[in-house]
């Protein structure tokens, strides 16, 4: 570790701060995002970047709330090392359930949606199995 | 006079602070995974049904959303104000804040109640309860499903927090916290945080697509 003093100790000097004007321009960011990402939800874009615009958003929003209102800023070790694991499980246990609905086949999808047979193309006679 | 704060097992109070906030970040961490399932089941059915759910998130008023979105935003930073003040040992203005906070989340609950009882009347419910006529897609009602599942653990969590903030404001304007140890301020405060970050993330998903 670059710096000698210990975790608690560092914690400790870091919450004892008062940080006034650094939550009000944090609460000023919050609001002008909020204000953007509804903009952005009304104004034309092709298909797919309304989700990413609108997630990308709340991505900086959530990080600003993490990182100044909930000082993961100021804060060092476990406390971040917790917050970064629970991320990478979001993003697995996310990413690995849309993997597997963006791969299967159609039969294992539920008529009416996305990659579902058309409808009726289930309903066919199934083959004649060999005897 | 007050008893220490200082439980036995600890040898002074920085380690305890240390290991109660530890505790409180791993609390945190389970709840972040609790509501990732929620979500995960919303992005396995907005693959399967992407026209039906953005038809179903047009059909729900945005504006109870932007609203209720600065209204916990402004709580948070109401909250983020009182720990400020307990961290200069003023317990009554941080009592002052967690009560502008609380007022804050009722607004919330409010809003959202009246949004819960429009859509009652506008037959948009879970499952086989889904009457509204001018969306009959299949999916349509697995919007709503998760809707009720998201916001409602959402609202659950947003009774838990405000009854926090109530208790541990009432205690800070009592001079219970000092500018040495305030760690329980803190630690209520780091919750309701978390109920403004998931809403960040339900605003858009619900309200925007």
């Amino acid at each position: 570790m670059a710096d000698p003093r210990p975790i608690a100790h560092e914690e400790h000097l870091a919450t004892h701060h008062a940080h006034g004007m650094r939550y009000v321009v944090v609460w000023i960011a919050l609001l002008v995002l909020t204000v953007v990402t509804y903009a952005a939800s009304r104004v034309h874009l092709p298909g797919g970047w309304h989700v990413a615009v609108a997630l990308l958003i709340a991505i900086a929003k959530g990080a600003l709330v993490a990182l100044f209102f909930m000082h993961l800023w100021d804060q060092r070790g476990a406390n971040r090392l917790i917050f970064v694991t629970s991320l990478a499980f979001v993003a697995l246990l996310i990413g690995l359930t849309i993997l597997d609905n963006a791969t299967r086949f159609p039969l294992a999808n539920p008529p009416g949606s996305a990659g579902a047979l058309p409808w009726g193309g289930a309903d066919r006679d199934p083959p004649k199995l060999p005897q | 006079m007050q008893a220490s704060p200082l439980a036995h097992h600890f040898e002074n109070i920085e380690k305890q602070s240390h290991a109660e906030r530890l505790g409180m970040w791993l609390f945190l961490a389970s709840e972040v995974l609790l509501f990732t399932a929620l979500f995960a089941a919303y992005a396995v059915y907005r693959y399967l049904y992407s026209d039906a759910f953005a038809e179903a998130s047009r059909a729900i008023e945005t504006w109870f959303g932007l609203v209720n979105t600065i209204i916990l935003v402004t709580s948070s930073f109401t909250v983020a104000l009182g720990l400020n003040e307990a961290v200069k040992g003023n317990g009554k203005k941080t009592g002052l804040w967690f009560a502008v906070s609380v007022a804050f989340a009722i607004a919330f609950l409010a809003l959202k109640a009246v949004e819960y009882s429009h859509h009652f009347q506008e037959g948009q419910l879970p499952g086989r309860y889904y009457s509204f006529h001018e969306l009959q897609a299949p999916g349509a009602s697995l919007f709503f499903s998760l809707y009720f599942l998201i916001t409602g653990l959402h609202g659950v969590h947003v009774i838990v927090g405000m009854t926090i903030l109530a208790v541990v404001g009432v205690k800070a304007a009592r001079g219970k916290y000092t500018a040495a140890y305030h760690t329980p301020v803190e630690l209520a405060g780091l919750y309701w945080h978390l109920v403004d970050l998931i809403w960040i993330f339900v605003f858009p998903l619900i309200y925007l697509v």
